[in-house]
């Protein structure tokens, strides 16, 4: 069925080199000018264990992976022995000569060229870009280019280990096996979702970004950690999550445009000063990157439990907006929405996404003409200066200390107590009341503030309604090319975009998300009063294969 | 220059070592004025707990944080604008319970900011519980038969920890605590000034600080000497015991500069793609 589409699977042990093959793999496919799609499912550990990458290459976007693949290539016995199963019709499945006598697997003298070209340490991983390009028909030379500029050690010993295998896949498979009929020209660079998150808040401002490492919001601290000293941003492992945020609260206040990053476990340490930033009115973005939980959970595994966690984020009764991207293009824009709309409402803004989007890879073009323009400081002080002067829209002017706007009479003081507008502490009544009370006008002014922005996405027109929020989007729209149905994310949560949806309310819908829960759905039923028809529900960490999941709504409409 | 007291009625008890380090405080402060520092430049940070606030009643900007986190707050403050003069007030439970891991990691960064502990031996504000620099046997609500843990020496776990400019001083000598605060803010890296901070409400150590309190007549000739008077309970040492020109966390990791702006973002991301 998957006619049009390509799938690799690459298989090994962790330490191997699994993942930068498949990367390698997509960008050669990059450079043929097709459309790539890449998830990675790896453990928690170094080295050993199992680890396998999918890679989906069409002449059309492409959005998932599929069960079945077209090419494996398998660096250990456990590898072949798992994805024997997974061959789709017509599968070439290369192993390491003596991992298996499986008629259905190509043994390749791995080991033995290994031996033969390297002295020290062997890429086994090498031969998956080798087999690749063999089979697709691009030139030796190519395949030369890409390995030196992608694999920086030992450049002379790869060379010689990838051509020869180049040479035997070329000597049995003298026609390219792998071709595609194509005139588009796809965005020419690959980019993970949280490489998207971390570029779109830079686009909107970011300086700062505080983070202690957690899966599988790491690699945003990492990516922006690279780019200090190119872009002039600064990535910061703090000591603790508690730590992070704290700072990140410190500089916000000093005027510069800051965010913290983490998944579910780093995120409910910093939970305390996200109740500080709804009190102070602090701008902050702040992105959280689920996996399977309770507590350390599956570490490096998707879900969507964080739902509910996300949107009563923090003690305390106060304003925030939760929003989640529903692919990698809206994971630049939304992160930038989200920086700037904290900075106009000054308060705390989650970006809620899952493992899929932030470690998915797909080429995509950063699309820039989305960042908001920088807010113009009309601001209007008082005199003498009031941090939280009483307004109608509940956001009070801001200054910064040491800024050329304060002079020597300017205090500047947020608050973590109950505070009056002066900023210094208060216990009376009224004064609490009356703050309260500014302080909940946020919510208008941020529901307000957010419509300026695409809140909700809509694919396809007929057909059965699905729902579904974050990367889950990617996974129905893939299926959407073989099976008739519409599909409904809103990408803003809090405040709800009730406008946008209002044709949904008391409407029949499917709802799939990655929970045990139908969480989901239940916040749903009580925004829209909708009637769900079924939840199709998968908390295994995994993501649906596109095969899997239309037989999942298949059954569901069919139900 | 303005009045640095504002006009919130005053909580502390009658008598507390606070208002001691409060007077200290804003006499280092016009003092750093008078020098040339606007007081535009100085900000604050303090945690919750008695001495927490000060931050009402000090009229300087910044941020009344959480119990712990004063020092991670005051260090966001000073990465995004290292112009500025960071001074963070923090109690022995915030600052060394709480919070003992942003003490801590902010000494090891040698992060340019001021940390003025006020050490009174308890929880004051919660009704005097033992505290991370209670003494042995010390009993409070949580300890009734008497508190088991040993106190943390702070100069010396500081010392340990990194920190380049390490003091103490007692809140009842005021000119003393005021020139080291003021040599403390000056010191380009992080500065801690563990102050002796008696609470005549359930910790009131004056009597024994008024007899034990010694100020250095020379700094300690070398670490060892520094560690070992640092330790001694009769007499307790006041001064500075280590001051050292090392570099700084802000300066290493290249913050410099306005940012860039949004145009400029747009060209840099355009050459990325």
């Amino acid at each position: 069925m998957n006619s049009k589409i390509y799938s690799v699977l690459i298989g090994g042990k962790a330490g191997e080199g699994v993942k930068k093959a498949a990367q390698v793999i997509a960008d050669l496919a990059v450079k043929q000018n097709l459309y790539t799609f890449q998830a990675d499912d790896y453990q928690s550990l170094i080295r050993g264990g199992h680890n396998f990458s999918l890679i989906s290459i069409a002449s059309e976007k492409v959005y998932n992976s599929y069960e079945k693949a077209d090419l494996i290539v398998s660096f250990d016995q456990r590898s072949v022995l798992r994805h024997l199963d997974d061959m789709a019709e017509g599968a070439l499945h290369f192993c390491n000569e003596g991992d298996s006598d499986d008629p259905r697997v190509i043994p390749l003298p791995l080991s033995a060229l290994m031996k033969e070209h390297y002295k020290g340490t062997a890429h086994i991983s090498l031969a998956a870009v080798a087999i690749f390009a063999a089979l697709c028909g691009i030139s030796l030379t190519s395949l030369q280019d890409i390995i030196k500029a992608e694999f920086k050690r030992q450049v002379e010993e790869n060379l010689a280990y990838a051509s020869a295998i180049y040479a035997i896949i070329r000597e049995r498979y003298p026609e390219p096996q792998i071709t595609f009929d194509t005139n588009a020209t796809p965005p020419a660079k690959i980019y993970s979702g949280n490489q998207m998150i971390a570029l779109g808040a830079y686009a909107a401002g970011l300086d700062y970004y505080y983070g202690y490492p957690m899966t599988p919001a790491s690699s945003i601290l990492h990516y922006l950690a690279r780019m200090r000293d190119s872009h002039g941003v600064h990535a910061i492992h703090a000591e603790s999550e508690l730590a992070a945020i704290n700072m990140a609260i410190g500089s916000v206040f000093a005027g510069r445009r800051s965010a913290v990053g983490s998944s579910g476990g780093g995120f409910a340490l910093m939970e305390e000063a996200f109740s500080l930033a709804g009190m102070v009115e602090a701008p902050l973005l702040c992105i959280l990157s689920s996996r399977p939980g309770p507590a350390t959970g599956v570490a490096t595994f998707t879900g969507q439990e964080d739902l509910y966690f996300a949107l009563n984020q923090g003690h305390g009764e106060f304003a925030r907006i939760v929003a989640s991207p529903d692919c990698l293009e809206r994971a630049f824009s939304l992160a930038a929405e989200l920086l700037d709309l904290a900075w106009e409402c000054q308060s705390p803004t989650i970006l809620l996404t899952e493992k899929h989007l932030s470690e998915g890879l797909i080429n995509v073009d950063l699309p820039l003409e989305d960042v908001p323009s920088l807010l113009e400081d009309k601001a209007e002080f008082t005199k003498p200066y009031l941090r939280y002067a009483i307004t109608e829209s509940g956001v009070s002017p801001l200054k910064f200390p040491g800024a050329d706007h304060c002079d020597e009479e300017d205090i500047i003081k947020w608050n973590s107590n109950e505070h009056e507008e002066s900023g210094v502490r208060t216990d009376e009544a009224p004064n609490i009341v009356a703050m309260r009370d500014k302080r909940d006008r946020k919510y208008e002014t941020i529901a307000k503030a957010t419509k300026k922005y695409q809140r909700i996405a809509k694919y396809g027109q007929d057909g059965p309604i699905v729902f579904a929020y974050g990367s889950t989007a990617y996974e129905l729209r893939e299926a959407q090319k073989y099976l008739p149905f519409q599909i409904v994310v809103p990408i803003y949560l809090e405040p709800f975009p009730f406008e946008e949806l209002a044709e949904y309310q008391n409407a029949e819908i499917i709802v799939v998300e990655h929970a045990s829960h139908p969480n989901f759905a239940r916040f749903l039923k009580e925004k829209l009063n909708v009637r769900v028809k079924a939840n199709i529900l998968r908390y295994d960490g995994r993501h649906f294969h596109t095969d899997e999941l239309i037989a999942k709504l298949k059954e569901a409409i069919d139900a | 220059m303005r009045n640095l007291i504002s006009t919130k009625e005053n909580t502390w008890c009658i008598g507390c070592g606070d208002f001691g380090i409060f007077a200290a405080v804003r006499k280092t402060i016009q003092a750093l004025n008078e020098a040339g520092t606007p007081l535009a430049d100085i900000v604050m940070t303090s945690g919750i707990g008695c001495h927490g606030k000060i931050f009402d009643y000090l009229q300087i900007s910044g941020i009344y944080g959480l119990h712990g986190r004063a020092v991670a707050t005051a260090s966001g403050i000073k990465l995004a604008n290292p112009k500025l003069k960071v001074i963070t007030f923090g109690g022995d439970g915030d600052s060394l319970g709480e919070g003992l891991e942003h003490t801590m990691f902010a000494a090891k960064r040698n992060m340019d900011i001021t940390l003025i502990l006020h050490n009174n031996g308890n929880y004051g504000l919660t009704t005097g519980q033992a505290s991370p620099l209670s003494t042995l046997g010390f009993r409070g609500p949580t300890t009734p038969m008497g508190n088991v843990e040993k106190s943390f020496t702070p100069v010396t776990l500081m010392m340990e920890a990194g920190a380049s400019f390490v003091a103490r001083c007692y809140s009842a000598k005021i000119d003393h605590l005021s020139q080291i605060l003021h040599q403390a803010i000056n010191h380009k890296g992080f500065s801690f000034v563990e102050v002796l901070q008696p609470c005549v409400s359930y910790n009131n150590t004056y009597k024994l600080y008024n007899e034990r309190c010694q100020i250095m007549e020379a700094s300690p000739k070398d670490e060892d000497e520094a560690r070992r008077i640092a330790k001694s309970e009769d007499p307790i040492y006041l001064g500075i015991y280590r001051q050292e020109d090392i570099p700084v966390y802000h300066e290493q990791i290249n913050i410099e500069g306005e940012p860039l702006t949004l145009a400029q973002r747009k060209a840099l991301l355009q050459e990325h793609s």
